[in-house]
């Protein structure tokens, strides 16, 4: 009689626990992707400014016009990369390789538009060309901070997996750890070097 | 700077300060207590601690009008107070959008919602963030900070204010304003009551102890005493909340020298022109001239302190 009453309450705790558990992971997958929707406007929003500033550009930077195509290529690649992720239902180990190394790509085309820039002073001192920079730059800000707070996310839904006993559990309610949004930053490794 | 373990030193530190105010406002009110017994006990010898009770009823009854006065402003109220206007999205001025576009973006690191956005007149470089919850928090620049600060200086600025949004500091700052306050009535109260106490003597035949004078003389002694080592430890929770903000600066914007060179800048300036009708909200401000009441650490400190603490 007592030895079932125990087994009983053992039972209804461990259910709690599970229950627990599975909210808890529910809960934080949905940070993560709301976490990734964060970084997905900011993309967005790169993609939209560009075809802009090709056309501000175009009537100054008629002879950089290799420099203007392989930012329209870039462009649609990324945004390839990116329906990609979607389709997968947010970032994956596979989906996310591909939309990094576009975005990386992106990144060094518009870097170059505006290392070109600094030869027209006219274009340097066109109002609409300021807002663009300054919109750009900003958007660049925004996608980084967003990565910072999607990979804090994904590292606290990582992290909860792993732990004992939800390891026990993560598996069966189909929770699998989650690819970070980490980007190959040459220029800031390199900045590591210290010299004496 | 190691960010997460100068915020656990600066969180733990306020922790004992606040522990100390409140262990003051109890100590008071038990000395008293005790003093009335001890110099009135003709006259009051209740078994139940009525003065020490009155005491606490009254301060935190004062903080608590304070306080709710407060509460009914939003971060907005307070800067159009000061003159600051709002800046919206899509304006037409350049150094203001980005402005904006900063704040949008400082908003998406720290997870915070959106706060209003406010320029104020004023030439000096400097800054604040008003309002008590997140939700209704407004964070007001000066023209002087968009004016001489470059981008990531500007980030920096912003970030320290996010910082106080985000540490909540503001509400913070504001309990223990009305807290002094609250010490302060204490004092007042026995101020009036002696000038009571003298008017009534005179009709009596004025022999021994007054117990009305004695009482006004114990609120006096224990409200001066609340007030002025309340005073001192509100500035210096302040001055913690300061370094806690610098580094959740740093831990946003993952860059030292925007901040690091914003306070340089300021630490050479010579304007300073902030609203004065708003020294009531110095503790708000980037920056305040030091004392031993001063809200603010000494600049120098708190650069040293972004940049030199080994990481």
């Amino acid at each position: 009689m007592w030895f079932g009453i125990a087994l009983l309450v053992i039972i209804v705790l461990i259910i709690l626990f599970a229950v627990g558990i599975y909210n808890r992971l529910v809960a934080l997958r949905n940070q993560v992707k709301n976490a990734w929707s964060q970084i997905d406007v900011q993309l967005q929003r790169r993609y939209d400014l560009i075809p802009n500033l090709v056309e501000t550009v175009k009537g100054y930077m008629s002879y950089e016009k290799g420099t203007l195509e392989a930012v329209i290529s870039a462009r649609s690649q990324a945004i390839a990369a990116r329906d990609a992720v979607e389709k997968g239902g947010g970032p994956t180990s596979k989906s996310i390789r591909p939309l990094l190394g576009a975005e990386a790509a992106l990144k060094q085309s518009l870097g170059n538009i505006f290392a070109l820039a600094e030869n027209y002073p006219q274009l340097k001192a066109n109002e609409t060309m300021q807002r663009l920079q300054e919109e750009l730059s900003s958007t660049e800000n925004k996608v980084a901070f967003a990565r910072q707070a999607y990979n804090d996310q994904v590292m606290l839904y990582n992290t909860t997996q792993q732990e004992f006993p939800a390891v026990l559990l993560a598996g069966a309610f189909g929770h699998h750890p989650v690819e970070m949004y980490e980007v190959e930053d040459k220029a800031a490794r390199e900045a590591v070097k210290v010299c004496f | 700077m190691n960010f997460w373990e100068a915020q656990r030193k600066a969180r733990l530190r306020t922790m004992l300060y606040v522990f100390i105010f409140i262990a003051l406002t109890l100590l008071v009110a038990t000395l008293s207590e005790f003093a009335l017994r001890l110099f009135a006990a003709d006259y009051y010898d209740s078994s139940f601690p009525l003065f020490g009770t009155a005491f606490l009823i009254v301060t935190v009854a004062v903080a608590g009008y304070n306080y709710g006065m407060y509460h009914q402003y939003g971060g907005g109220y307070v800067a159009e107070s000061l003159g600051a206007r709002q800046i919206l999205a899509n304006g037409s001025d350049l150094k203001e959008q980005q402005l904006f576009n900063i704040v949008q973006e400082v908003a998406l690191a720290t997870a915070l919602p959106m706060p209003k956005v406010y320029l104020l007149p004023s030439k000096e470089i400097n800054a604040f963030a008003a309002g008590l919850t997140r939700e209704n928090a407004a964070i007001t620049v000066t023209q002087g900070a968009l004016t001489l600060l470059n981008r990531d200086e500007l980030q920096g600025v912003i970030a320290h204010e996010f910082g106080h949004v985000y540490n909540g500091d503001m509400l913070i700052s504001m309990r223990l304003a009305a807290m002094v306050m609250g010490f302060f009535f204490v004092l007042y109260l026995g101020l009036r009551l002696l000038q009571m106490g003298r008017f009534r003597s005179r009709g009596s035949d004025g022999k021994g102890g007054n117990p009305t004078m004695i009482a006004a003389l114990i609120f006096i002694v224990s409200g001066a005493i609340t007030w002025f080592v309340g005073s001192i430890l509100k500035a210096t929770i302040s001055r913690q909340r300061e370094y806690l903000a610098d580094a959740c600066a740093v831990q946003f914007t993952r860059n030292p020298n925007g901040i690091a060179g914003a306070l340089r800048k300021i630490a050479k300036e010579q304007y300073h022109d902030m609203p004065q009708t708003g020294s009531a909200y110095a503790h708000m401000y980037l920056e305040d001239h030091s004392s031993i009441f001063a809200t603010h650490p000494p600049i120098q400190k708190r650069i040293a302190a972004i940049e030199n603490t080994p990481g």
